[in-house]
Order: structure tokens, then sequence, then C-alpha cells
């Protein structure tokens, strides 16, 4: 008697025969178990004593069951050529754990195969077929639905993109005491139309800001979409094809519409592999306009003297982390070099680098899927030593999935290093022409401005001292009365008490943590109307807080915080100019 | 080519944009069993609607597929939510739950009094119903409700993007 197969593993069947093409069946057929794979992989290196954790190992689980259903040999002998299929949901399930938790996609075995079998390629593939019977992890389905249905992968709503886009505008202008320095918003027939992750939304706008005022100092005829404007496509991560079409056609859909000549693609790694690499295959569109990294446009600029840098205010030793997607497949990796010669004065070369280089271990979804943080952080051992060697503060990426991935290894490892992205660097190196204007002088009045944030009340809550009281004194010194708390308990009792107009609240503490406090505070009317920004320096606890059946808090950042970017976000939470 | 079509006193309209954010009576959400929202329309639900479609979401108790439940709407546009539990990821007889889930949306809807109700492609995207299928047994189905003893009089089918509005309005031509 036959053994039973479940329905979903049937549906898994069916689809893997209509996704094998010559380059899957050659990478399925090709591999020798010579083991070259196993020293290029950081999973293999963290866990030397465990060989499931083998590229060739991790391969074989999908090699076996194509052998037994497709290849002759298989159907015919399958106990001769290790073919093996697959019949429960357990099975499936086991699966997801390696191809989603035991492998970043990152390619570095990949690219270090003699036989040229490329297991990150048909990884990504088992990835999309348990997808499409709904097998994968939480973090995953909660990424991919926000991407299928609101557009963008962080679930930020266009009401909020434009919030931030409008506020970042009127910082320009203010920085610069320039009027026309605004980002245009669906302006048509521009030079570049710009293009960008959610994460600079939600979490890092300044990178927003740095970007268009690079554009405005090289007079730039550019705009944002107001649509259609997530470059990132988690299509790539989650191997659903389908999302990765429908993401790329929006944004390229967008970009004809407003008749712009090249789509300018901001830092990030997975999303120019995909927009600019994998997106026309997957949208099945042939593109009538250009794309470019930031990272080539900034080059660009700097070449034809469209803007002018001055490397001296970039004086902190810098390293730079090649992201996978960016160097090993598409790449992009010497432009990086040539802009940083340019942009700082010390910049160190992590070994090995370019397309050698070792992931972040944030890489293929991974930061989305929290029930695989332990074994992520723990095969990151290679990066941050890798990290350590170069004795560089700062660590510099194209790629805003590696900034979150970094991050965190840097705060695993106890690093104590920053990371930064190019943009950063540019922006900041930038040298604003000076405004020839004649001004009459008037008769001499003393103007003194008046603290930004006199009369406000904030509850700053951290159980750490130094990080309070950073908060605390950077508050204070812009005219704030600031209170203090240690601990949940404690700033529950000081927010009923004071009823401050914003709380800066941590969310690991111990005792009563930041995300009960938060709910404590919200289902409390007298408490309700407090405005929230959590900071936080564990990233991976965001969806917990969105995920709270209460109003979302009105700011979210993740640490370390410096101070140009909590005013930034202190004085956006309470709507001050 | 037409983006609507009269059935007896009624009409279907094809409106490309964002379902959360149209200025209608009611609107379908793709819910799963336990009427959690989630991500994507859920999570817009949640940010535009307030806490308070939650809380009544959490007193109902879990769901069947085919089954329907309506809910106010909160701070939204629309004054209902119908919460529509469909078949998901290649589910055995997906078209017979879909046009199950179908009907009775457009009964329940009818049964509070709802006037216009909008849906988006039910199942597709992230649940994988492919498109063409999804737009014909959704249509169909439409139809077949509007033929009867009705008081709906306006359906819109509300595509996220060209990719989902291009079958639906091919379907929408071909509607016998």
């Amino acid at each position: 008697m036959s053994k039973h197969r479940s329905y979903k593993a049937e549906k898994f069947l069916e689809r893997l025969g209509q996704k094998l093409n010559r380059q899957m069946v050659g990478s399925l057929v090709a591999c020798v178990h010579c083991g070259m794979c196993t020293e290029a992989c950081h999973y293999v290196l963290a866990n030397p004593d465990d060989p499931t954790y083998a590229p060739a190992y991790k391969a074989d689980r999908l090699r076996k069951i194509f052998k037994r259903h497709f290849d002759w040999t298989g159907r015919i002998f399958p106990w001769w050529v290790g073919g093996k299929s697959i019949f429960t949901d357990e099975e499936l399930e086991e699966l997801k754990d390696i191809v989603f938790g035991k492998c970043t996609n990152c390619r570095r075995c990949s690219i270090n195969c003699p036989m040229g079998v490329d297991f990150a390629t048909y990884n990504r593939m088992t990835r999309g077929l348990l997808v499409s019977v709904g097998i994968m992890p939480e973090g995953v389905a909660v990424v991919s639905k926000d991407q299928w249905e609101i557009g963008n992968q962080m679930g930020v709503l266009k009401e909020d993109y434009i919030d931030t886009l409008e506020w970042m505008s009127d910082e320009l202008q203010l920085e610069l005491e320039d009027d026309t320095a605004i980002i245009p918003i669906d302006k048509m027939n521009c030079e570049v139309v710009y293009s960008i992750n959610p994460r600079e939304v939600k979490y890092d706008p300044r990178t927003i800001a740095d970007a268009a005022k690079i554009f405005h100092n090289a007079g730039e005829n550019w705009t944002m979409p107001s649509e259609g404007w997530d470059m990132t496509n988690f299509g790539l991560f989650s191997g659903d094809d389908a999302l990765g079409g429908a993401v790329a056609r929006r944004l390229y859909e967008k970009v004809s519409e407003l008749k712009g000549r090249k789509l300018v693609i901001s830092e990030c790694g997975h999303g120019y592999r995909s927009t600019r690499c994998e997106g026309p295959n997957w949208a099945g569109m042939d593109i009538d306009f250009e794309m470019e990294s930031s990272v080539i446009t900034m080059l660009r600029y700097i070449r034809e003297g469209r803007i002018k840098v001055d490397k001296t205010r970039n004086t902190t030793p810098v390293t730079f982390h090649d992201s996978c997607n960016n160097a090993r497949s598409c790449g992009l990796f010497e432009e990086p070099r040539e802009l940083l010669e340019l942009v700082v004065t010390d910049w160190r070369e992590m070994y090995p680098n370019r397309a050698e280089n070792y992931c972040c271990t944030g890489g293929g979804g991974a930061m989305s899927m929290s029930e695989y943080t332990p074994n992520r952080l723990k095969s990151a051992k290679v990066k941050a030593d890798q990290l350590t060697a170069t004795g560089a503060e700062i660590v510099v990426t194209s790629c805003h999935n590696c900034v979150d991935g970094l991050t965190d290894v840097i705060r695993h490892y106890k690093l104590g290093m920053e990371v930064s992205q190019l943009v950063n660097l540019v922006a900041n190196a930038l040298i604003i022409p000076e405004k020839k204007v004649i001004v009459e002088v008037p008769a001499v009045e003393e103007v003194v401005k008046e603290p930004v944030l006199k009369g406000y009340k904030i509850l700053v809550v951290d159980d750490e001292p130094d990080i309070l009281t950073f908060f605390s004194s950077v508050l204070e010194d812009n005219g704030a009365e600031v209170l203090e708390a240690l601990d949940g308990d404690t700033a529950v009792e000081l927010a009923l008490k004071e009823k401050p107009d914003l709380m800066t609240l941590d969310l690991n503490m111990p005792g009563k943590d930041g995300g009960k406090v938060f709910e404590e505070l919200r289902n409390n009317p007298a408490t309700a109307g407090i405005k929230v920004c959590i900071i936080t320096g564990r990233p991976e606890l965001r969806r917990l807080i969105y995920d709270r059946p209460v109003t979302p808090p009105e700011g979210y950042l993740d640490k370390p915080v410096d101070e140009d970017t909590l005013m930034l976000n202190v004085r956006k939470i309470l709507e001050l100019a | 080519m037409s983006d609507s079509k009269h059935i007896n006193h009624s009409i279907i309209r094809l409106v490309k944009g964002d379902i959360t954010d149209l200025d209608i009576e009611a609107f379908v959400y793709y819910a799963t069993s336990d009427l959690v929202l989630g991500s994507g329309f859920g999570n817009s639900i949640s940010m535009r609607g307030g806490p308070s479609i939650k809380e009544e979401l959490e007193k109902v108790e879990e769901l069947n597929i085919g089954d329907v439940y309506v809910s106010k709407a909160g701070e939204m546009k629309a004054d209902y939510i119908v919460h529509a539990v469909g078949p998901k990821f290649q589910e055995e007889d997906t078209k017979t739950k879909l046009k199950t889930t179908m009907m009775n949306s457009l009964k329940k809807a009818e049964e509070k009094g709802i006037k216009k109700l909008a849906f988006p492609p039910m199942g597709a995207g992230f649940y994988g119903t492919p498109l063409p299928m999804c737009a014909d047994i959704m249509l169909q189905s439409i139809k077949e409700y509007l033929e009867g003893e009705t008081n709906l009089e306006e359906i819109v089918v509300c595509p996220l993007d060209t990719r989902e509005y291009t079958p639906f309005l091919e379907a929408l031509q071909s509607l016998a």
C-alpha cells in the first residue's frame, strides 16, 4: 500500500515540477559533495560540529525530492541514487526551518562552488514552494502581506509616507535657509525619480533628508513618487516570484507614468538587486528608463563637479561592509570604495571583502524571523571578528538590511561601533555654497530664541543610567522639563501623576517591560493621550508593539540614538517646526 | 472599455486603489478564522480605524471557512467592515469555498442594511489565488446575487494596482 501524502505535500511537488528550469536542474544534479561550500558558509563556521548546516547537506534535502520525482534514475531506482519523497506537513515544516532558518541566501557558497551549484537560488525556490502552500515563518507572512496589500514591506500608510516627506522637506528648507530646497512629489518629466526603502520612512528619515540635500545641491531635476515608491522587494527573500513581479511592476509603472528618465535606487542591497536586476524578469516588463544605485549617482555628482565635498568633516576611522546582494549578485563594490576615498579621511578595508565578504547575517529576510535570532547571532561570530580586526569605529554599508543586521551583531558582541551609510557621509561632507544675498542692515535688535522644548514635560524611561542621563541632558538643554524612570512601574506611576506631553520608552527592562507599560498607559483614558516614542535596542520587538490592540506609538527609534536624531524625532512627534 | 456593468437595478464597478481608504459604506476584509487583523489591509484597518475594531473582534468566536462577520469600522471612512474568511494557499476546493464566501459576504452585508459594498480581489496576492480564477468567481457570484431580489445598489471591486485591475476588467467585459 502506498504511503499517504498530505494535500500540501502534493501541491508542493506539483509546483516544484513547474519551477524547474535548466538553471535549477543544473544545480540539482551537479553537486559532487566536495565540501568547498562548507568553508564558505558563516553558519558552518559557527557550528563546525553540526553537518546539518553544510550547504551541500541542506541542498540534499531538496535534491532527494528532485531525484525521486523528476530525475529518471531516481524514479526507477530511488534507493540507488538517494531519491526520497516528501509526505507530511511535518516534513514540510522541517524543510522550512532549514531553508529559512539555516541560510540567509547570501550566495557565498554559490560563488565558491567549483561545480557552479547555485544553492542560494534553489534555497530561494524552496522557500517559494513552501510559501505557496502557506508554510513560512510568521515574520515572513507579516512582511509579505504588508507588501502585497499596502505596497511596502513595513506597512507604511500613504498619508504617513507623504507626511514624512513633507516633514523632511521642511527640515531641509530650515537647514539650508532656502525656500527652493524641497522634496518634490510626483513631479513630471524629471531626470531622476528617487525610490527608497520603507525603513527610511519609519525608522531613519534622516537618510531621506540627506539624499534630498545632495540632489538639491547638485541642481538635480528630481522627484519622489507618491505611490509605488518602495524599491525593496520581499519576494526576493520569500521566494514568491509573483510578489516580486507585483512590487517591481508598481515601481516601474509609476516611473513611466511620471515620465522619469532615470530611476535612482537608494542604498539597499536587496532593493537594488530586486529592482535593477531581477524585477524586469519577475514583472515580465521591458523598462524604458535607466536604473542606477544612489551610490553611483553621488559619485557621478562629485566627479562631474556638481557637488563639492570636504572629507576632513569625516575623520572617524571607517570600514566598509559589502552587502551580499550588491557585491556578490550585482558586482557593485568598486564604486562605494571610490566614494569613500572622496568623503572620509581614514577608511580601512575589511577582509575578506567585495564578493568574498561575509553576510551581515541579517540578510534573506532573517531580521523578520525572530524564532531564528539566537542561531543568526551565533553565526555572526565571523562577522564580528571581521569588524573588530579593522579597528574602525564606524562601519559603512550601502544596505538598509545590513544596517539592521550589523547593528544587532555589534550590540550582541559588544563591539562599540556605529553603523552608517554613504549618503550620511556624503551629506556631512557636502560643501554648501554660500548664498550671495544683499541685505539691508536693520537697526540692531537682539533676537533671543526660546528653547524649542520650553513648556513641554517629557518622561524618559530607560533602565540604563547612561542612556537616561544622555537623553535627559539633550532634552533639558532644549528647554524641556524632564522626568526620569529607570523601570516600568516608576514610569507608569510618573505618567499617571505628571501627565507628560511625551515619553521616550525603552522596551527591554527588568520587571514590567516597555511593551506592558505602553499597553497599560494606552488602555487608561487618563494616560492614553500621552505621546510615546519607543527607543529600543531590540529591533525585532517592533512588530510586537505594533500588533498590540491599542493605538500605535507616535515614534520608534533604534538604539544607538544620537542627539540630532533624538531631537528630530521629538520635534516631529510634538509637531514643532 | 467600460469599468462598470448594470445588473437589474444594481451596478458593479471597478475602482483601482486602496480599499481601506475608499469612500464607501462598507468593504470586505479577507480575514483569518481567528479574526485577528494582522498585517496588510489588517494593518491599515488597525491604524486608520483605531482600537475599537480589534476590541469588537476579540469578542467574536472563531469562524469557519466561508463564514462572515460584520463589524463597525471605527474611525475609517467606511461604516462597516465585512470580515470574510475565505480559502487560502491552494486550499482544497478553493473555487467552491470562494463562491460560498462571496455569497455569504453579500448576504450578511444586505442583512446589515448595507447598500454599497466594496470587495478586494478575494484571496489573490498573499494567499495566492490566481487572478483570472479570482475575477471569474467573484464577478459571477456578484452577478448571480444581484440577479435575485436585493437592496444592494452598488458593488465595487477594488484591485490595488494595474496587475490586478486588468484581469478584472477583462472578466467584467466578458460577464454574460
